[in-house]
């Protein structure tokens, strides 16, 4: 995978800061679209992300694919996934290796899938569909999850290793969701991420999560923790420099908190990588 | 058990309102030292009701303040049993829950509390409804003599028109200023009200029955001297100058979209 496609430092777009963002222009190298936020038909949100676009990189970032559900592909939200990515010009189009769509309901969750040989049949069909419909690879990200399924005969990472594989798909490794996954089923979360292709990692997410003593929640609502900065450093230490995101979904802290993280992740990155590697 | 199996139980446990754990899906879960497979489940089984729960707080708050916590997540969980969600955005959940309120709620209650969730459904509606380029005083102030004759309009996209029966736009006002929420009460005639996107804000306003009834004319397809024309019963000779007011009115809040007829059909002006 070229590194010219390597965006740097970038946030995620959330419309409390719409109107900072553009009066400020803050030094962030890229903002991260959640996809279905904006497949609406205008309004504020259709606005700002023209306006924001006209200043900055974007990538979309959805929620709603299922690609590992059991139902058909929705071909309408593809359809309108295609408008936005048409809309928008995004460096690519990612969305999570979960199921959020059963055969009756959305249920509107990352839910974890099986690892196993039938769930890779299943997905990988899928994501070629996809990408011959959006004309590009797709990006997947591992999820946190708070349960496995006793079938499964593969990590989450082999899992995505041999997607990537199959299907030409790229990644994008969450230091977050594998700290929390972690912790929650006990594994090692290095090996986790040794286990993945490092040519095929796109991008890096960053994340805070609530603790319950004997357990992680993936609640976006908190500083990112000390022990993922740690695996951070450690994951750029093995992949190289990486397009990094920070995501902050409730409990909104001034703006200047979040480029206080961008920051901190730009020193571990100069640190681990070196002077001579920058990420921009 | 097959993938789709596999799915088809973890879906059917987190869909149903019943928090027990069927054996049958427990079997195939693992769960490790820390995070036992009953408690793993049951954070995604709380996940989802949390999560669906909090989006009708978000887009019927009157609602929710007129009827209090225990009532409102009552209504809501009863409405997303029915109506569970089916579209890929969170945004349409709360789409039928006026058409519920209307089989689930029995008088006297029904009536005010469908007029409430059916306004504060519209401003969901016209928040990100489509774009259109209003007609604008700028553009009226170079109209000649035919513009004037010609001119047509319609209401933008993002307009939704209610006849309210009841006091509901004083009780939504009440609840969104955080203050006490009078009684509902019927009101001694239908209140037409129009709720509308203009420069990205959601807008509303109420209008008398003669100005609703003007509006309604043009907005059919009538011209500006039929307006002038239907008015003169009840306005006689300020009847031009009255119609000129409500335009002007409609202009400014940006409630118009000029129609122009090409050939046989109409084209609407949107961006």
């Amino acid at each position: 995978m070229s590194k010219s496609n390597m965006l740097g430092f970038g946030l995620g777009l959330r419309s409390e800061y719409y109107q900072q963002i553009l009066e400020q222009r803050p030094a962030v190298d890229w903002f991260e679209i959640i996809s279905e936020n904006y497949m609406v038909g205008g309004g504020k949100a259709l606005y700002f992300l023209d306006a924001i676009k006209e200043q900055y990189p974007l990538v979309m970032h959805g929620v709603s694919l299922s690609i590992g559900g059991p139902h058909e592909i929705d071909a309408d939200y593809l359809r309108q996934l295609k408008n936005l990515a048409d809309r928008v010009q995004p460096r690519w189009v990612a969305d999570h290796l979960c199921w959020s769509r059963g055969s009756a309901h959305q249920l509107h969750d990352l839910l974890p899938l099986p690892f196993t040989q039938e769930s890779l049949l299943h997905v990988a069909s899928r994501v070629r569909l996809v990408q011959d419909i959006l004309q590009r690879p797709l990006v997947l990200e591992n999820v946190s999850a708070y349960v496995q399924w006793k079938t499964s005969c593969m990590s989450e990472s082999q899992f995505l290793a041999e997607l990537s594989s199959l299907t030409g798909c790229e990644i994008l490794l969450d230091v977050n969701n594998v700290y929390v996954s972690s912790r929650n089923q006990g594994f090692d979360p290095w090996q986790f991420i040794m286990e993945l292709p490092r040519e095929r990692i796109r991008q890096i997410h960053l994340a805070g999560h609530s603790d319950y003593g004997h357990y992680l929640i993936d609640t976006h609502d908190q500083p990112i923790a000390g022990p993922v900065w740690a695996l951070y450093g450690e994951a750029l230490n093995y992949l190289g420099a990486t397009a990094t995101l920070i995501e902050r979904d409730d409990h909104f802290p001034p703006f200047d908190e979040l480029l206080a993280e961008l920051s901190k992740a730009r020193s571990i990155s100069a640190k681990v990588l070196g002077a001579a590697a920058p990420c921009v | 058990m097959r993938l789709s199996a596999q799915q088809e139980a973890l879906e059917r446990y987190l869909a149903t309102g019943d928090s027990a754990i069927p054996p049958g899906l427990l079997e195939q879960i693992q769960g490790s030292n820390t995070l036992p497979a009953t408690d793993g489940l049951m954070i995604y089984h709380n996940a989802y009701r949390a999560r669906l729960l909090g989006v009708m707080r978000e887009d019927f708050p009157a609602l929710h303040r007129w009827m209090g916590d225990e009532s409102f997540e009552q209504l809501a969980l009863a409405y997303i049993s029915a109506w569970p969600p089916r579209h890929f955005s969170l945004r349409w959940l709360g789409e039928k829950l006026p058409e519920f309120i209307r089989g689930y709620v029995a008088e006297p209650q029904r009536s005010p509390m469908l007029e409430l969730a059916t306004l504060e459904w519209t401003f969901t509606l016209a928040f990100d409804a489509p774009d259109a380029v209003p007609l604008s005083l700028d553009v009226m102030g170079g109209f000649s003599a035919d513009d004037w004759v010609s001119l047509r309009a319609c209401l933008i996209p993002s307009v939704c028109w209610l006849q309210l029966q009841h006091n509901t736009v004083d009780m939504w006002k009440s609840a969104k200023a955080e203050i006490g929420i009078p009684d509902a009460v019927v009101l001694s005639a239908p209140m037409n009200c129009l709720v509308w996107r203009h420069k990205l804000v959601c807008q509303y306003r109420t209008l008398e029955p003669s100005e609703a009834s003007a509006l309604r004319l043009l907005t059919d397809g009538g011209s500006f001297a039929s307006m002038c024309e239907y008015l003169l019963s009840t306005h006689g000779e300020q009847s031009p100058l009255q119609a000129a007011i409500w335009l002007k009115s409609w202009i400014s809040d940006g409630l118009l979209v000029r129609t122009c007829r090409i050939g046989t059909s109409d084209t609407i002006f949107l961006n």
